[in-house]
């Protein structure tokens, strides 16, 4: 067989493709977007039940107010495109139809909107107060967040994103808009300034982080592809 | 006329998807079928993306990532979409990387001549100006220019990313070039 730098394109063709077919195995091909999106809201829905029972907020009175209960819906739906968006850029030549991107950003601005507009704000409190109680809530929407985002971006990387940043932003806003629709369940706190600083930045600031960690880490990269021959 | 290009193209991507469908379940005939198939139009879409005498490089890396991801086809869709997705991505992998080459090359020429009234037959001692280089630097030129080793593969041995790594050379191209000149002054 002649030296691969002097094989012509159909030999190396020829070699390669057996090459592929001499090592080939069955695969088990990804489930249906909708089939993965829906065990991630099974999972979501467990943290639900969680935050539910452990909590000392009065929220089923409260879901008898339409803006709180329009909150809770809004974010949760915004979370629920977001990982749809998600899992659908994890298979190459589907992307993320810029219809569904803005309404996932326009649910989560109204439902932004709703939160600053519900309730006046508190000035009552000292800056102490403010942060300890807030640095808590950071805390509890990140790891209200944690189980879903783990869960959501290994289903990402089992697929092949060939846009890193655009999964990673997307894996984040999901976990974290639901993480927020939770902690609206769970914080007893209504006060707007409250909510869009301590529930509101966690969800923006990780979601930045998840974009970044996605550009370095989600991108498909075939293993072995270092631009040099191999056949 | 159009009509019948139209369903032609229809059956052929129809087939196509069928044997990619074979493929996922281990078919090596259905490999086969489909790659040959494949293979022109891999080749006619590479052309003019990427340099002539890059094309079969990048050509392999595309079937070998189609192999790879072969698991994320979805039966019942057309396989064009996915599998230009794929050979897109690694085209433009392959340019970025060919740019972070001819950048790093054009941030570090070539060692510089020596005088013009040195020796010919005494040239620089490299590797003793090597140890007078910091550990880290001597590393970097020594895998990079003496072993010949990729920025990729050079990084990967010394532990550290790419960047950091032309860092590290480019000092160790400044300090060489500063002791190369030194030398030549005081021969």
């Amino acid at each position: 067989m002649p030296e691969a730098s002097q094989m012509t394109h159909a030999e190396r063709h020829r070699v390669l493709v057996e090459a592929l077919a001499g090592t080939i195995k069955p695969v088990r091909p990804l489930w249906p977007v909708r089939a993965r999106l829906g065990l991630w809201l099974l999972l979501e829905a467990l943290v639900l039940v969680w935050a539910a029972t452990h909590t000392g907020n009065d929220f089923m009175r409260k879901f008898g107010h339409l803006d709180y209960a329009l909150e809770v819906a809004l974010f949760a739906a915004a979370a629920t495109l977001a990982a749809m968006l998600a899992l659908r850029l994890a298979i190459p030549g589907r992307r993320a139809g810029p219809t569904e991107v803005a309404l996932s950003v326009v649910l989560a601005l109204v439902g932004i909107a709703l939160v600053a507009i519900g309730e006046p704000m508190r000035t009552g409190y000292s800056l102490g107060e403010f942060l300890s109680v807030g640095v808590g809530c950071a805390i509890e929407t990140c790891l209200l967040a944690a189980l879903p985002w783990i869960a959501l971006w290994w289903a990402v990387k089992r697929g092949a994103p060939m846009r890193g940043a655009a999964a990673g932003a997307s894996t984040g806003a999901a976990a974290l808009l639901f993480a927020f629709a939770l902690m609206r369940i769970k914080c007893p706190i209504d006060d707007p300034l409250h909510i869009l600083t301590w529930h509101l930045m966690p969800v923006l600031v990780i979601t930045a982080l998840s974009a970044l960690a996605g550009a370095a880490w989600l991108r498909f990269r075939p293993r072995g592809g270092g631009g040099e021959s191999r056949t | 006329m159009k009509k019948a290009d139209d369903a032609q193209r229809l059956e052929r991507s129809r087939i196509r998807a069928h044997l990619m469908q074979r493929l996922q379940q281990g078919d090596a005939d259905a490999c086969r079928l489909l790659l040959d198939d494949v293979g022109p139009a891999v080749t006619r879409f590479l052309r003019g993306r990427v340099a002539s005498d890059e094309v079969e490089d990048v050509y392999q890396e595309i079937f070998m990532a189609l192999f790879q991801a072969r698991h994320t086809y979805e039966a019942g869709r057309p396989l064009e979409p996915w599998l230009f997705a794929i050979a897109r991505n690694v085209a433009a992998d392959h340019s970025r990387k060919r740019w972070t080459r001819a950048s790093w090359e054009e941030l570090t020429p070539d060692l510089p001549e020596r005088a013009a009234g040195d020796s010919p037959a005494a040239p620089p001692d490299i590797e003793g100006l090597l140890t007078r280089l910091p550990a880290a630097q001597r590393e970097a030129f020594a895998m990079l220019k003496l072993d010949g080793m990729s920025l990729e593969d050079a990084a990967g041995r010394a532990g550290v990313s790419v960047g950091a790594l032309k860092v590290r050379a480019h000092r160790a191209y400044k300090a060489l070039r500063k002791l190369i000149g030194g030398e030549g002054e005081g021969a």
